[in-house]
């Protein structure tokens, strides 16, 4: 059993070995990812925001609803853990007083 | 959880040394975050990264009093206004949610000598913005974790 799941194993990692020799390079302007929106992206941001840091840019002007949501995620965090931590802990504190 | 450690040699080094570089780079971090790498949610977590070293060296009790747990809330509470803001201002002065193009800047770029768009200000805006959400978050979860700052 162990020796088939090497087997397996062994066949994905050379599958995705062989498959990967097919992939574009990294920031390859022709491939196939960066055909859609990126140029679009680029150009806005060197003629409307004018900021050398692109990824800037689309994190917190063309995707700034994303960012609205990532940092309410993080508020919501600290309010749970603030609400589950600080109940526990007040409790047993009243207890003892009465 | 946490006691203080008695050396005298960490707690200058975390608090004298460390602790305002680790603050004025993540300051950096963040203003220079339309120009380099970086933004509010790496300059918050740098940041928060100061305040937990010193509270590492000096203790829990003894440095979280400089910084009330409410205080803390409040301070995430208006990271996310000061976004929110930055959506609202330009709703009022015409334009959609968080479209930054109709911000005034003459002011600003008068005032500080630069050449900086509408969207590059809305830019600063939020990321100031999700700087403070960010620190007040990272140091509340760890105060309260460490059950140190009691109200």
């Amino acid at each position: 059993m162990k020796l088939l799941m090497l087997a397996f194993l062994a066949g994905l990692v050379a599958l995705l070995v062989w498959a990967s020799a097919d992939l574009p390079d990294r920031a390859d302007p022709d491939a196939p990812a960066n055909q859609h929106l990126s140029p679009e992206l680029t150009r806005m941001t060197e003629s409307e925001v004018v900021i050398p840091n692109l990824v800037s840019a689309i994190l917190a002007d063309f995707r700034s609803y994303d960012t609205l949501g990532e940092t309410f995620v993080i508020f919501t965090a600290g309010l749970a853990v603030l609400l589950v931590l600080q109940r526990s802990r007040r409790v047993p504190e009243e207890d003892g007083d009465e | 959880m946490n006691d203080r450690y008695d050396s005298v040699i960490l707690h200058f080094i975390a608090r004298v040394v460390m602790a305002p570089l680790i603050i004025v780079f993540g300051l950096y971090v963040l203003l220079h975050g339309e120009l380099s790498p970086g933004g509010g949610f790496q300059a918050g977590a740098i940041v928060a990264a100061a305040l937990l070293l010193v509270r590492l060296a000096l203790g829990n009790r003894q440095a979280a009093l400089r910084i009330p747990q409410g205080l803390l809330i409040w301070l995430a509470c208006i990271g996310l206004g000061i976004y929110m803001f930055g959506g609202i201002l330009p709703l009022i002065l015409g334009a959609n949610f968080l479209d930054y193009a109709p911000i005034p800047v003459e002011w600003y770029n008068q005032f500080a000598g630069e050449h900086r768009t509408p969207r590059a200000m809305g830019i600063l805006i939020i990321e100031v913005g999700v700087f403070l959400g960010v620190v007040a978050v990272l140091v509340l979860i760890y105060d309260l974790i460490a059950g140190s700052s009691r109200q």
